[in-house]
C-alpha cells in the first residue's frame, strides 16, 4: 500500500531547525539561501517519491547535494595559488567538491556525513535510514572509488 | 514555525513561479478564534477552527488535492484581507472563490453552493435548503453536508439552523455559530 505523502509544510516545520543547522555546517552564513534553494530542489521531486519513508533522510540529502552542487559551480583556482591559501575554509570545501565530483549522491551523501559532519557509524545510518552495516560499505565503498581515482 | 519567515515566503514565491504548488495556508486570528485557511490553485479549499489540529486539516489536503502545501502570509493575502473586512464590518459577504475538491458528493457540493444563496442577516432551515436543492425530503442530508462543510464562515452554513428553533450545532461549536449569527445581524 502506497502512503500519502504528508504536506510538504509539515515536513519543513519538523525537520527545519536540523536541516538549518546542517546548512550552516555546509554554506556557513549562506545557509538560508542554500536550505531555500534545496527545499525547492525536493519540492520539486517530492510529488514522484514513491512512499513517504526516510523523508527526512531525503531531504537531508537533497541539501547536501544542492551544495556539493554549488561548490561545483566555482571555477577552481589556478593550482599556484593553492599553497598560500590552503587555509581558506572557502577554498578547502572547493577541493573537497571537486574531488568527489562524479562520485554518486549516495557516495557523497556518505563521505560528507562521515568526514565533514564526523558522525559515526551508527548516527549516519540513523540519518540515512539504513543499517550501520550498510552505512560503513557505503562509506568504504566511496573511499574505494576515490582511492582508484586518486591512484 | 522553525525557519524564518523570509525563507518560507522566499520558498513560496519560487515554487508558485515554478507552479510547484498544490496549496498554501496562512493562519487567520478572528474573533471565532484562529483559523486556518487553505487556498488550493482554484479557490480557498478549507477553512478549518482551532478545534482541529493544523497537522489532520492540511494532511486531509495532501490526500485530495496534492502534498506539495506551504505556509505563505503574502499569497494568500487576498483572502485574508477578506477576511479582515469580513470580521470588522466592512464586507457582509464573503465572495472569495472557492473549490470544493474535497467533497465527494455531488448532492453535498450542490447543497454548500447554494448555501451562498442566504444572504448574511438572514437564516434557513435546513428543510428549506433541502427544497432549494431540489430534494425536499433531505433535511437530514443537507444537515449533513452543513456540518461537514470544509470551508465554514466562506461558505454559511452558520445561516442554517433547524426548524424546531435554536442556532443548531456547528462544525466549531454552537457558541461560534451564535457569535457569527449575532455578528451578522440574524439574531
Amino acid at each position: 500500500m502506497t502512503r500519502t505523502l504528508p504536506p510538504f509544510a509539515l515536513l519543513v516545520e519538523e525537520h527545519g531547525t536540523q536541516l538549518l543547522r546542517h546548512a550552516r555546517r555546509l554554506a556557513g552564513s549562506e545557509a538560508e539561501d542554500l536550505l531555500q534553494e534545496a527545499l525547492l530542489k525536493a519540492l520539486r521531486s517530492y510529488p514522484r517519491l514513491r512512499n513517504g519513508d526516510h523523508l527526512r533522510a531525503w531531504l537531508f540529502r537533497v541539501l547536501t547535494t544542492t551544495a556539493f552542487d554549488r561548490c561545483r559551480k566555482v571555477t577552481p583556482l589556478p593550482l599556484a595559488t593553492v599553497p598560500e591559501r590552503a587555509n581558506d575554509p572557502e577554498l578547502y570545501d572547493d577541493a573537497f567538491g571537486s574531488l568527489l565530483e562524479g562520485l554518486t549522491d549516495t557516495s557523497r551523501a556518505a563521505l560528507e556525513l562521515r568526514f565533514v559532519q564526523d558522525l559515526s557509524y551508527n548516527q549516519l545510518a540513523e540519518r540515512l535510514g539504513i543499517s550501520p552495516e550498510a552505512a560503513r560499505q557505503r562509506v568504504s565503498s566511496a573511499i574505494r572509488t576515490l582511492r582508484g581515482r586518486i591512484s | 514555525m522553525t525557519l524564518s519567515q523570509e525563507l518560507l515566503e522566499q520558498l513560496a514565491e519560487d515554487a508558485s513561479q515554478e507552479g510547484l504548488n498544490d496549496a498554501f495556508f496562512t493562519e487567520f486570528l478572528s474573533p471565532v478564534g484562529n483559523l486556518i485557511v487553505v487556498q488550493s490553485r482554484s479557490g480557498i479549499c478549507r477553512v478549518a477552527f482551532d478545534d482541529e489540529r493544523k497537522e489532520d486539516v492540511l494532511a486531509q489536503v495532501a490526500r485530495v488535492i496534492g502534498p506539495r502545501i506551504l505556509w505563505s502570509s503574502e499569497l494568500t493575502r487576498a483572502v485574508a484581507e477578506d477576511l479582515e473586512a469580513y470580521f470588522t464590518g466592512q464586507v457582509q459577504d464573503l465572495a472569495v472563490p472557492v473549490d470544493l475538491a474535497l467533497v465527494a458528493s455531488e448532492f453535498r457540493r450542490r447543497v454548500l453552493q447554494d448555501l451562498r444563496n442566504i444572504g448574511p442577516g438572514t437564516v434557513a432551515t435546513y428543510g428549506i435548503l433541502a427544497e432549494a436543492v431540489g430534494a425536499p425530503r433531505a433535511a437530514r442530508a443537507v444537515g449533513t453536508a452543513c456540518a461537514r462543510n470544509p470551508i465554514p464562515i466562506v461558505l454559511p452554513c452558520h445561516r442554517v439552523v433547524p426548524s424546531a428553533g435554536g442556532v443548531g450545532a456547528y462544525i466549531g461549536g454552537c457558541a461560534k455559530k451564535r457569535w457569527l449569527l449575532e455578528f451578522e445581524g440574524a439574531l
